[in-house]
């Protein structure tokens, strides 16, 4: 085995310089609960880690009209401080691995890993994430639908970093979920994820509704057609009826060791139905509590 | 290639290869053997150790990644030979049974009580969902939590 150089580098600048010019021979560590692994099992073999842990710049939350999550903003960081502007990454972020793994693994890192199942893609997904890139010639930005393009696959090229991934908050009015469906309730990979984002009008309409779902497909998905049947709705039986047809119709489930593709179709329908009952619940938030 | 830190207050170099796991360095090269391997994957918590006072399982953290960073092990929780109050009440309560889980348990309680001296039932819970014991059924674990911050009061 040739000798691995670990690298470790403290600005963006400097990492942008080594990947230009290691490219694929590079592979960028933040947290390392995933490239850890995988490196120790031999599924990747870098000739540098390149260590960006502790790059000041990428560990940025900012939140103004948008919320920008720096490269190196952690689960724990997400489900401690944007509860209220971002439920169901929040949600998501809460059941990625225990304490020690949400403490130091990152969003862009649960992202650029690609897994089918990553629980954090679902709710960006539906908050309409934008990737932010960075390389020697420039940025760029890409959402996040055209970003994850197969399994352990990305839109990044070998001379790029993820500096920030971008979305948009709950709007007011709007409520939103991630459920997952596991034999626990804590450290599972979902057999199924569910993310589902609700906009309601005064009278209760959907005014817009956002759908996305993995573990059901090598790359987790919105489902455009379940959500526009979803809107001009007011969640009715029919109505979420007809969505889960879709949902279970768009889905590509495979059979795993984790579960079935038919027990990953079965569940799906009823995880859309309560999600829409507890988004039903959450969403017109200010007129709940009178 | 060479590494610098603090474990337990204590600084030490040591030379390993780039790739290494900080709990191969701290067993293998320091021979504090009180931190465990278990899955060394992230499920099991055996491993976990203090990097700067957050709860990280070391078998998925490079060692390289702790340069000048103050890592404490389960060696670094008992003061003078005297067990924390925490270690303590564990003992207390038949919190230990067959012991292999219990370094990983004190570090991440130890963390969780750094950062919330009084937490409820089910803050304690949710703490150690990342730490696997097979013995106890958790529940002496959690009453020992409960009895030192109850002690605490």
């Amino acid at each position: 085995m040739r000798t691995l150089e670990f690298r470790t580098v403290t600005k963006v600048d400097e990492a942008l310089e080594s990947l230009s010019q290691l490219g694929d021979e590079a592979q960028v560590l933040a947290g390392g609960t995933d490239v850890m692994i995988q490196y120790q099992r031999g599924e990747l073999h870098p000739a540098t880690l390149l260590h960006i842990e502790g790059v000041e710049e990428l560990q940025r939350l900012e939140q103004d009209g948008s919320v920008t999550l720096g490269a190196l903003v952690t689960h724990r960081r997400v489900s401690r401080t944007l509860a209220d502007r971002l439920p169901a990454l929040s949600e998501a972020c809460a059941t990625v691995g225990g304490w020690q793994t949400q403490e130091v693994g990152t969003v862009a890192g649960n992202v650029c890993n690609a897994s089918p199942a990553a629980d954090t893609i679902p709710p960006l997904l539906i908050a309409g994430a934008v990737v932010d890139l960075a390389s020697g010639g420039g940025t760029r930005s890409i959402p996040l639908e055209q970003f994850v393009l197969g399994r352990r696959k990305t839109a990044r090229a070998p001379d790029e970093l993820v500096t920030a991934i971008r979305v948009e908050p709950l709007p007011p009015g709007a409520g939103e979920v991630y459920l997952k469906v596991a034999p626990r309730s804590a450290m599972e990979v979902a057999l199924v994820g569910l993310a589902v984002r609700l906009q309601l009008d005064q009278d209760r309409v959907v005014t817009d509704a956002r759908i996305a779902t993995c573990s059901v497909a090598p790359v987790p998905f919105r489902v455009r057609g379940a959500e526009e049947v979803l809107v001009g709705s007011r969640l009715e039986t029919d109505a979420v009826a007809e969505a889960a047809d879709l949902l279970r119709a768009a889905a590509d489930p495979i059979d795993d060791v984790r579960a079935t593709a038919a027990y990953r179709l079965k569940v799906l329908g009823p995880l859309l139905e309560r999600a829409a009952t507890i988004v039903g619940e959450r969403a017109g938030g200010a007129t709940r509590w009178s | 290639m060479e590494l610098t830190f603090t474990v337990n207050g204590r600084t030490v170099n040591v030379d390993v290869p780039g790739g290494t796991t900080l709990l191969d360095v701290l067993r293998g090269s320091l021979q504090l053997t009180g931190t465990k391997e278990g899955c060394v994957e992230g499920e099991c918590g055996a491993c976990t150790v203090l990097v700067d006072g957050r709860p990280v399982d070391s078998c998925l953290y490079a060692a390289h990644a702790a340069e000048g960073r103050a890592i404490t092990t389960i060696e670094g929780i008992s003061t003078d030979g005297e067990l924390s109050a925490l270690q303590r009440a564990l003992v207390d309560t038949g919190g230990v049974q067959c012991g292999f889980c219990t370094p990983g348990f004190v570090i991440t309680l130890t963390a969780l009580l750094e950062e919330n001296p009084t937490p409820i039932e089910d803050e304690v819970r949710a703490a150690i969902v990342g730490n696997i014991c097979r013995c106890t059924g958790y529940t002496q674990i959690i009453d020992a939590v409960m009895e030192t911050v109850e002690g605490g009061r």
